[in-house]
């Protein structure tokens, strides 16, 4: 019988600077008979421990397809996230999961692909662009549309210019606030919108970001003609134990950490507290 | 279902020959307060009586303690090493368990062993034996008989092993159980086989006592079961009910269903643990987020939340039955007199 709460031990392999605030961490699972097991889906989360701190979920960024080592993006605001990013290469971590849903994947196939980003937003949806790109064949039009309070704020900007200059999709980044480097778009993500040339026949969107964006992306989607069966984002909510006990992560009757994150618009409208 | 007859004088007995193989919780008076306790002392017999009286808690500390740790972790040499707590192992048994607890820990039971089994809720839950009394007269508070939660347990309802009803001088003993089968097994020279007319007063009591409950606190569920789960309840009723609601979590503690919990985090030097304390949903820190966002900073949408999973369609679905087991200990514990029968009546009226 598997004990829920128990962590497995894991290693940070490597620790890359994303903002001034931001870190992206690699890991691997410490025993090898748990590193071989580990599979996970895009869209899915870990709870992971600072022990002696506290444990906090996270959603994972890296490609499924490569889950020895998996990454996760984590912005320092609050115990927790402080406190990892004290944590140096080789340092133990405790994590359990994955936990969650997950993103659809294979009835995505032969659709017009949509993601729309904002700020830390795209490190969850980034575990899903990663692996169709590995099938790209398989996927018609995919479309990634991004924004950020500033340059400074902007995550993974090496894998950025390179899908800047791959014909395999068509990006386009926008930053609320610029700074005197920024030749780019200026305004908010839905800024891009008019510019951008979206397809919205057979095409899915997938949303991630700040609960005020997420709001005014729906909106626009919504207006160009998106069912909301195809506007697909992840809900968040202040989580404990990740696997449907605890109760604190709850949303009218579904639980984010069991029946999400990953929910359509149609189900976000279905819940009995207003989340969007 | 198997029914023997045990006589009262032959309680104190077999209790004795229980105590061989359990640690036997028995509903005790400590400073006229009742609760579950291991029994030290001699049984309270009008604590065990067909006139209900209920402990000011229900027992589901038995199976999910107020605080408990889930691991403990020791850094070492630049490794860590986890361990658990010893697994729960000893055979526990409640004897004067009511039927609503009974049903409350049904609830718990769909709730901690299905969709991610907790593993320690299981151990301790494997290991308890429930011998209830079946309430022959509710007390003034009580409104089973509206939630499926009395006064007498259905054997397709509640997972207990052994019903007492109380006849007078006997006991007629229902098992329910291979567990509760073993109990009578234990000395089968105390009981004696039921006479047709004993199974008779049974049904005759059990009929009786459904008409005993009092009109006045007995509640409208079935109304607002119909607009908590259309979302029909108008915000302001939310509103003025929460302005009622002192935050103190009182309800959600002394709840038999509640079953929420938030995680500590302790540590000194190279040792620590994780642990789990209960927690509710009446907290306005239960839903507050790092940034500060709280999408339940309002007491109205506190209240709402937790009558929706007490009553909700959508969770009656999730969890098996309503998450309410007419108990009445609610009514008790809120100072601002919005315990359930006092909510559901004001839903019903919209």
């Amino acid at each position: 019988m598997d004990n829920i709460y128990l962590p497995k031990k894991a290693r940070i392999k490597g620790i890359q600077d994303e903002t001034y605030d931001t870190k992206t961490f690699d890991f691997e699972f410490a025993e090898t008979a748990v590193r071989d097991g580990f599979r996970f889906l895009p869209g899915q989360f870990l709870e992971i421990s600072v022990l002696g701190v506290g444990e906090a979920p996270f959603g994972l960024a890296s490609n499924p397809n490569h889950p020895e080592s998996f990454r996760v993006t984590i912005r320092a605001v609050g115990s927790v996230t402080q406190a990892l990013h004290e944590l140096k290469e080789g340092d133990l971590v405790g994590i359990r999961g994955p936990f969650g849903n997950g993103f659809p994947f294979d009835e995505m196939k032969g659709k017009n692909i949509l993601f729309v980003a904002g700020g830390i937003g795209l490190p969850p949806l980034r575990s899903l662009i990663e692996p169709m790109l590995d099938r790209r064949s398989e996927f018609k039009d995919i479309q990634i549309l991004y924004g950020a309070r500033s340059p400074a704020d902007l995550v993974y900007m090496g894998r950025l210019k390179e899908w800047e200059n791959t014909p395999e999709i068509r990006f386009s980044m926008s930053v609320d606030v610029g700074d005197p480097a920024w030749t780019g778009n200026v305004g908010v993500v839905t800024t891009l919108f008019p510019k951008a040339d979206i397809i919205t026949q057979n095409a899915v969107a997938f949303v991630c970001g700040p609960p005020i964006m997420i709001r005014f992306v729906i909106l626009e989607l919504l207006g160009r003609g998106f069912a909301p069966e195809n506007i697909i984002s992840t809900l968040e909510r202040y989580m404990k134990c990740g696997v449907g006990k605890c109760g604190h992560c709850a949303v009218g009757h579904k639980y984010i950490c069991l029946d999400g994150p990953v929910f359509s618009y149609k189900e976000m409208m279905k819940l009995s507290e207003k989340v969007v | 279902m198997e029914r023997v007859v045990l006589h009262k004088s032959n309680l104190k007995p077999w209790v004795d020959r229980i105590h061989r193989g359990f640690h036997v919780f028995v509903p005790s008076r400590v400073r006229g307060e009742i609760f579950f306790l291991p029994q030290a002392g001699p049984l309270e017999s009008d604590l065990l009586s067909g006139i209900a009286t209920l402990p000011y808690l229900p027992p589901k500390d038995i199976v999910f303690p107020q605080s408990e740790t889930l691991f403990s972790f020791t850094r070492d040499a630049g490794d860590i090493a986890f361990s658990v707590p010893e697994r729960a192992s000893r055979k526990r048994l409640i004897l004067g368990i009511r039927s609503c607890d009974t049903v409350g820990l049904h609830w718990l039971d769909h709730f901690y062993l299905t969709n991610f089994l907790d593993f320690y809720y299981h151990d301790r839950r494997d290991n308890l034996t429930l011998v209830s009394i079946a309430c022959n007269q509710p007390m003034k508070n009580c409104f089973c008989i509206c939630c499926e939660g009395g006064p007498f347990l259905d054997p397709e309802k509640a997972a207990f092993d052994i019903q007492l009803v109380d006849l007078d001088e006997h006991y007629l003993v229902e098992c329910n159980s291979e567990k509760g089968k073993r109990l009578v097994d234990l000395d089968r020279n105390l009981f004696s086989l039921p006479d047709p007319a004993m199974v008779e007063a049974r049904d005759q009591l059990e009929e009786k006592s459904r008409t005993l409950f009092l009109q006045e606190p007995t509640s409208y569920m079935s109304a607002a079961i119909r607009r908590i789960t259309s979302n029909s309840v108008p915000p302001e009723v939310w509103t003025e009910l929460g302005e009622r609601c002192f935050d103190d979590g009182g309800c959600t503690f002394v709840c038999p269903c509640c079953s929420c919990f938030g995680v500590g985090y302790s540590s000194k030097g190279e040792t620590g643990c994780h642990y789990r304390f209960w927690d509710s949903c009446d907290y306005s820190g239960f839903t507050r987020e790092v940034s500060g966002h709280n999408p339940r900073a309002e007491k109205g949408e506190r209240f709402k939340r937790r009558f929706f999973h007490k009553l909700s369609y959508q969770y009656i679905k999730r969890d098996g039955r309503i998450g309410c087991v007419g108990c009445g200990r609610c009514i008790t514990a809120c100072p601002g007199e919005v315990g359930m029968p006092a909510v559901v009546e004001r839903l019903r009226r919209g």
